[in-house]
């Protein structure tokens, strides 16, 4: 913990002799020191709730589908009525050992179709879209550390976005360091010393963060001994960067992950199962890593997409934009089990199931519950959901 | 209101400012021989390209070996055009094109379909129509592939185009119903292509074509106008819709003016856009000749392949051996654009979301390998102060540093990294 110490007193240090820092980012970091970690799973394209989560003893879903459907015999049972696609199966360990949470049925008002007013709306918290700022963006504003939370990816995701910065992305944990040739460290902080405004003040400060970050990240992220074999994805690589940064200890409260494509408009049946089996594989091996590390008290995982699809199959073999889909948790932090009731598939709008829990009411539980914060102060408003946070 | 014509006649920094937005930059000496001309007529040339190519081009698509191998190939071809092509702003076009009528190699993943998808793109990069452009597209193997239109059939629908070309090709998201999108995509029933199916066949030519049993001849009502609506009266419908001239002009404005457009300006060009029926050609010359456009230095940051290209220009063209090149598209893609490959259909965002820890340190990774690595290209004059960061005022931390570091550190400053 010296460590972190030290990192909040360096950067409110270097906070104060820089001007123009946004103002969030100069409240240091008196709240910060939580030790728990939240990791946001994003599955984009808009996953199959579904096909997902399988309401086997329904004859309505196979009435619905009949190409794309999950034959029963394939059904991983969960319950009486659900059970999970076969591609999950490696995360049914977790589930058996009650530590894998599905919440039914999560949505919001007005479900809008497109896949990037659907994600701005789970991204900012907010379904009216008047906030253009994350909800884990106000999440470090709430902490203010600019560094508690990070993206493991190429491009920051709207999620993160703070009102003046955008938090980390990191692309490889390996890679996440800044070597200057020879002679020239003392011409490039000169050079970004002169004073400068508009988007060349912005690229400015946001160079000198990444300086601070980087050079963060390599002092401890060699603490990290591996203490599980992750499948060879991308994303399972990005899971063990996840791992690595955790074990390193630099104080990031949320890390955000995606998977992509499940816009799985023809074929899905191919295109999905291969998505959800790169989903279970890779949390599979993340969760056995944490707990080998002694870290799994201190992580959950939780995961969304931006809407399920349309309860009946299209005639390629695939589904087209709907509305309300599964979430899932994961983690000994996690009550596990199905929150929630299953949408009724005979009562739909135009098509799509009818959603029953709000996602914030999934969000505010992982706020309040997990990270300590005031929910209502990210989210806006008071919500409630299933307590799905031990 | 219109935009404001810009009078004077062009500075040393006003050439810089007009070849970094229309070039991706450029030599000293071809900034100096604009200083004195008038604005529109600066814009009128840059705008009066023809289809011709650049010579000798190492990358030829059809010789892939594989899919995957010919994918890389049409990029590196792309890069080339880009970095040594006789035409950059119909270059600059074209790949703003391909981020607003978005296709992916994900799916897209044959040569003809590929190649033939660029060329409308090229053809009609600065259209006089924008209704031609968006039919074309339309009618392209590559976007009929992409969003699923080939499996539009009558009876049978699959709404992927039918909701894109709405959402993000024309009116954008608020002025369209659910209601519309299904409509449209009975109506654009029927449109497919013919060959190249399959992962072999990446080479066969894929042809458009309408199966006239498979469209859905009924009657439809779209964007109000009701009747036996064609797939063509619903490109037109949507492409003459009065919110495409909005939605459209601001993407022009974000490709030339600035990350975050002065939405007055964009209204101003959305008017011209109106009354010369989507002539994109006279809205651009408008543009780039107003005074608005002058004024608006600094305010766009450079895309992954705008900064490796306007590099390259800036440096005179140096010759690279064709690996370089294709290593620079693949770190490009690292950089968060990969060529025919945006994350998702609505395309890049640009502006500050190309900006994060990992793609800033990518970028000092690149102009390090341009400047000062074992392959660095020979620097025998280092770019002027004009030419990389737009003034002569050079900041004090450059001066005193050899011509390789100085180019580096120039590189990676805000100043070059801005247009």
């Amino acid at each position: 913990m010296t460590d972190r110490r030290d990192f909040l007193k360096l950067s409110a240090l270097a906070v104060a002799a820089t001007s123009g820092m946004p103002g969030f980012l100069a409240r240091a970091a008196a709240q910060a020191g939580g030790t728990k970690t939240l990791v946001v799973i994003q599955l984009t394209g808009g996953n199959d709730g579904l096909n997902t989560l399988i309401p086997y003893s329904n004859g309505a879903y196979y009435a619905a589908r009949p190409t794309i459907a999950i034959p029963k015999k394939d059904v991983l049972t969960l319950t009486g009525d659900l059970g999970m696609h076969p591609a999950l199966k490696p995360l049914m360990p977790l589930w058996d050992g009650g530590t894998f949470a599905w919440m039914e049925n999560v949505g919001y008002p007005n479900p809008n179709r497109s896949h990037f007013a659907s994600m701005a709306i789970w991204h900012t918290a907010d379904p009216a879209q008047a906030q253009a700022d994350g909800w884990i963006g106000r999440i470090a504003q709430t902490i203010g550390d600019p560094f508690c939370a990070s993206n493991i990816g190429a491009s920051t995701p709207q999620a993160l976005r703070a009102a003046d910065f955008s938090l980390p992305s990191i692309d490889g944990v390996d890679s996440f360091q800044l070597r200057l040739p020879q002679g020239l460290n003392t011409p490039f902080s000169q050079l970004l010393e002169s004073p400068r405004s508009g988007e060349a003040a912005y690229l400015v400060q946001a160079t000198q963060q990444m300086m601070k970050n980087t050079a963060r990240v390599q002092e401890n992220v060699k603490k990290y001994r591996a203490g599980a074999t992750y499948p060879d994805t991308k994303f399972a690589g990005q899971l063990r960067d996840t791992a690595r940064l955790i074990a390193a200890g630099v104080g990031q409260r949320v890390l955000y992950v995606s998977l992509g494509s499940f816009d799985t408009h023809a074929g899905q049946r191919a295109e999905q199962d291969e998505l959800l089996s790169d989903l279970a594989g890779g949390l599979a091996a993340f969760h056995s890593d944490l707990e080998r590390q002694g870290l799994a008290d201190d992580v959950i995982v939780m995961g969304f997409s931006e809407f399920g699809r349309r309860v009946a199959e299209n005639d390629s073999a695939g589904t087209d934009h709907g509305q309300g889909s599964v979430m899932f948790a994961l983690g000994r932090g996690v009550r596990g089990g199905i929150h929630g009731s299953s949408p009724d598939l005979e009562d739909l709008a135009d098509g799509d199931i009818r959603y029953r829990q709000d996602f914030r009411g999934v969000y505010a539980s992982a706020l309040t519950r997990w990270l300590g914060l005031d929910a209502r102060v990210i989210l806006n408003g008071d919500f409630t959901g299933p307590a799905w946070v031990a | 209101m219109t935009l404001t014509p810009y009078t004077k006649t062009l500075s040393a920094e006003d050439a810089a400012h007009v070849l970094r937005r229309t070039a991706f930059g450029a030599t000293d000496a071809q900034i100096r021989a604009l200083v004195g001309r008038r604005a529109a007529d600066v814009a009128r040339e840059a705008l009066a390209f023809d289809q011709s190519l650049a010579p000798a081009s190492p990358f030829d698509p059809a010789t892939g070996a594989t899919p995957g191998a010919m994918i890389q190939l049409t990029r590196a071809a792309w890069l080339y055009e880009l970095t040594y092509g006789p035409h950059p702003l119909r270059e600059k076009l074209a790949l703003m094109w391909s981020n607003h009528f978005v296709i992916g190699t994900d799916k897209v993943r044959n040569q003809s379909a590929l190649a033939g998808y660029l060329k409308v793109l090229r053809q009609h990069a600065a259209t006089p129509d924008f209704t031609r452009l968006a039919l074309a597209v339309a009618q392209t193997p590559a976007m009929l592939r992409y969003l699923d239109n080939d499996q539009n059939r009558k009876g049978k629908p699959n709404e992927n185009f039918s909701r894109e070309l709405m959402e993000l090709f024309t009116t954008g998201i608020g002025h369209y119903t659910e209601q519309d999108v299904r409509e449209g995509a009975r109506a654009l029933s029927g449109w497919t292509f013919t060959g190249g199916r399959g992962n072999k066949n990446f080479l066969e030519p894929q042809v458009f074509t309408f199966t006239a049993r498979q469209h859905d001849a009924g009657r439809k009502t779209y964007l109000g106008r009701s009747g036996n609506l064609s797939p063509e009266d619903i490109v037109r419908i949507a492409a003459t819709h009065p919110q495409t001239a909005v939605f459209v002009a601001r993407k022009l404005h974000r490709a030339f003016l600035a990350d975050t457009p002065d939405e007055r300006a964009v209204q101003g060009s959305a008017e011209t856009w109106r009354r010369t029926d989507g002539d994109v050609n006279a809205v651009l010359t408008e543009l780039l000749s107003s005074a608005e456009f002058y004024a608006s230095r600094a305010r766009i940051i450079r895309s992954p392949v705008e900064f490796v290209v306007g590099a390259l220009r800036t440096m005179g063209q140096p010759k690279l051996e064709p690996k370089a090149l294709l290593n620079l598209t693949q770190t490009a893609g690292r950089m968060g654009q990969l060529l025919l490959q945006p994350d998702n259909v609505k395309g890049w965002d640009g502006g500050r979301e190309w900006i994060n820890d990992s793609t800033l340190l990518l970028r000092l990774q690149v102009a390090a390998a341009l400047t000062l690595g074992k392959a660095a290209p020979t620097l025998d004059t280092a770019p002027s102060d004009l030419a990389l960061l737009g003034s002569d005022r050079a900041p004090a931390a450059l001066k005193s540093l050899n011509a390789r570091q100085r180019t580096y550190l120039a590189l990676v400053s805000p100043e070059f990294q801005l247009a």
